[in-house]
């Protein structure tokens, strides 16, 4: 009888990562698709490994603000980019957790020895954004178009009222709640008693991070200019303190508003890109390994009926990650927590070093503590370079290995993602 | 003789009202004109809706049938000069030969030159080429020869044969069928400013002979590049003629098949088979005659 090929796991290297940069909503990328910017950060990707009409075993991105006709986004922009047309390709969505779920994805089939090599990544815009027709308007062109006699048709035109014509525009709003995503984040904000000026310090400091970060080449490898940008446009390298601290709050209400445009990230338009593969396919390419993804964690919380924040979830997967790799909160040299608005990372730190909550919530028996703020985010995260929301996970995933990468082997990383409808994505490199 | 230079792109409305009225009563030889513009940057809006409208996807290099777009007003007001020996209306684009040097970023500052040479015999009249050279930092990046057919036009005494057949091999079946709508004509003129009013409705058409509004050739050209676009050598020529008109709206199927290391290409009628474009593209070897 034949050896069966029984599969055993390897840790999926990261072997880098491209992106174009981030642009605030109708600015430089205005006039580009979610395609457009994907197939550029793809070849981007493809001219930085060599990749020209090679085939790697999957192609995984997403978008999360999608028009109809894109349903096959990741593989159209496979087939319009440089990459051999035979390379196989899927969509993913799962909201502002897009990325880093793709990136999962890929290296589950490295690990298992489905795939040898993968490409992860996500898109979007919110320039060139899907406008739908209402809801009543699109049940009578669906009648009109079953209509079969004249009569029929002119019965269901008749249904028509002026003020079905409206598009429908997508909001940063939750279906079951009718708040923004802001809103959501400033009631967890009064909740855990999160300041203005720990925001504004939270996020002035990304800013000059990456800003930093720019200055001494860290993106070199890891950008492509694209339509005239050569770095993100939200970048403001000389924020402080001082000037955050005049924007007026735009989400909450009363004195207890602290969230500003300063402190939250704007909409972004971008794409983003990471090449993972087994260490044999790097090394037989001769291409560097910067880092493995080690293991990767989701949760949910139920925002609408139970209580928990919407941007919370990331707090429970955070455990259950640590508890099977048999890790600390402290055991890790960098974290990147993703700042979707400033309150979020401190409301998300604040969780894990409150007892009662970690007890009551997290069913645990102590509290995971604090981290060491010079650890987290070192090369800047959201609120500086923004955030196209399926395309924040690849930036963070790139950013990172490079990060551990350049601190030489051994080194640990941390990323934690929030996402809209009440999840979170979280996940362990190493160098 | 030393070019002259334009300082903007002349209105391609008025030189078709101006060279229509200037029709009758042309002939001689060509002029040895040469037209020229400098320090020419592309506009973004116009080159994202050009993508757009022809299938490029939208990056930092210009599409290689974009250039056309810059020429092309300064190759009308050539013809459209009373200097010019042909009329104007009737005059027929039968074949197309684009030369990309290197690709072009979308923000360089470009050259223009263009000029008419080749006058020469066609069996059904006299063909002319409308020529045209695009040079950056004093480079030629990019070059173009549009050969124009006048029906009944007799070109001079000694004129050479008239060359308008581009070649192409087996091509097997489709690629591709593109549902081609009755206003392609007009929304690529939005974005190209060729209102040659044969393509922009079947009213206008008619007015000048034709049965319908037929696309542009230069249109289907640039469609045929996007469906290869990240196919294509980075320098290459492409060669195409125009056979039939395509009549809007039609239903076409593209044909591509691998060759001399590029691409033969046929755009045809998908239910006639009547061919509207055949073309090739070859990459471009280090010391191409150019």
């Amino acid at each position: 009888m034949a050896q069966s090929q029984q599969p055993t796991t390897r840790k999926a290297a990261i072997v880098g990562g491209n992106r174009i940069p981030f642009a605030r909503s109708n600015t430089a990328y205005a006039q580009a698709s979610n395609q457009d910017m994907l197939t550029a950060t793809l070849d981007g990707l493809v001219a930085r490994f060599g990749l020209q009409g090679e085939s790697v075993g999957e192609v995984v991105a997403g978008a999360v603000l999608k028009h109809a006709r894109d349903f096959n986004l990741t593989r159209e922009a496979v087939l319009g980019s440089k990459l051999s047309a035979t390379t196989p390709a899927y969509d993913v969505q799962q909201a502002c957790g897009t990325g880093l779920e793709a990136a999962i994805l890929v290296a589950n089939k490295i690990a298992l020895g489905q795939i040898e090599s993968g490409i992860a990544g996500g898109v979007d815009t919110t320039s060139d954004a899907p406008l739908a027709v209402s809801d009543d308007l699109r049940r009578v062109l669906i009648s009109l178009n079953n209509a079969r006699t004249w009569q029929d048709r002119l019965k269901v035109l008749g249904r028509i009222r002026p003020g079905m014509i409206a598009p429908e525009i997508p909001r940063n709003a939750e279906p079951r709640t009718g708040l923004a995503m802001g809103d959501h984040a400033a009631i967890t904000a009064e909740e855990w008693e999160i300041g203005r000026e720990e925001q504004d310090e939270l996020a002035a400091r990304s800013h000059q991070l990456m800003a930093a970060a720019y200055d001494r080449g860290f993106f070199d490898d890891l950008v492509t200019p694209f339509l005239g940008l050569a770095r993100d446009n939200n970048l403001r390298p000389d924020s402080s303190v001082e000037k955050l601290a005049k924007l007026r709050p735009v989400f909450g209400t009363g004195e207890g508003a602290t969230m500003t445009a300063g402190n939250s990230t704007p909409l972004t338009d971008g794409a983003s890109a990471v090449l993972l593969a087994s260490d044999e396919w790097a090394d037989a390419k001769g291409l560097p390994v910067l880092a493995h993804l080690v293991d990767a964690q989701t949760a949910a919380v139920d925002y609408v009926h139970g209580g928990e924040g919407l941007l919370m979830a990331p707090v429970y997967a955070v455990p259950v990650l640590l508890v099977r790799n048999g890790l600390a909160l402290q055991d890790f040299d960098f974290y990147e927590i993703h700042e979707a608005f400033a309150s979020t990372v401190l409301a998300t730190t604040k969780a894990w070093e409150d007892p009662g909550y970690c007890k009551e919530k997290l069913g645990l028996d102590a509290p995971l503590g604090s981290i060491d703020r010079a650890k987290l985010n070192v090369n800047g995260s959201s609120l500086a370079a923004g955030h196209p929301f399926a395309a924040t996970g690849g930036r963070i995933v790139a950013q990172l290995a490079k990060t551990l990468h350049e601190a030489g082997p051994g080194k640990r990383g941390l990323i934690s993602i929030c996402a809209a409808g009440g999840q979170g994505v979280v996940a362990i490199l190493e160098s | 003789m030393a070019p002259t230079e334009l300082e903007r792109p002349p209105s391609m409305a008025a030189l078709f009202a101006r060279a229509a009225l200037t029709a009758r009563g042309r002939g001689g030889d060509l002029p040895d004109t040469h037209l020229a513009r400098t320090g020419v940057t592309v506009d973004g809006g116009n080159l994202a809706g050009y993508a757009r409208i022809c299938g490029f996807p939208l990056t930092d290099s210009l599409p290689p049938t974009y250039p056309h777009l810059l020429t092309f007003p300064l190759q009308m007001a050539l013809m459209g000069d009373r200097s010019f020996p042909l009329a104007l209306p009737g005059l027929v684009h039968v074949r197309n030969r684009i030369d990309v040097v290197r690709p072009i970023g979308a923000t360089e500052s470009l050259d223009l030159e263009v000029w008419a040479e080749r006058f020469a015999t066609h069996r059904s009249g006299a063909t002319v080429d409308l020529c045209a050279s695009v040079s950056a930092g004093g480079a030629e990046v990019w070059r173009a020869r549009s050969t124009y057919l006048a029906r009944g036009a007799t070109a001079p005494e000694g004129a050479p044969e008239s060359d308008v057949t581009v070649a192409v091999g087996d091509l097997g079946r489709a690629a591709a069928v593109w549902r081609v709508p009755d206003d392609a004509g007009w929304r690529y003129a939005t974005v190209s400013g060729d209102v040659n009013p044969i393509h922009l409705s079947g009213l206008t058409a008619k007015a000048f002979g034709f049965k319908r509004a037929i696309a542009h050739g230069m249109w289907v050209k640039a469609r045929v590049l996007a469906a290869l676009v990240n196919r294509l050598p980075e320098a290459f020529t492409v060669d195409v003629g125009f056979r039939k008109p395509l009549f809007l709206p039609s239903t076409v199927t593209l044909a591509t098949a691998q060759a001399g290391g590029g691409w033969d290409v046929a755009v045809r009628n998908a239910r006639s088979g009547t061919e509207h474009v055949v073309g090739t593209v070859r990459a471009r070897g280090r010391g191409s005659p150019s």
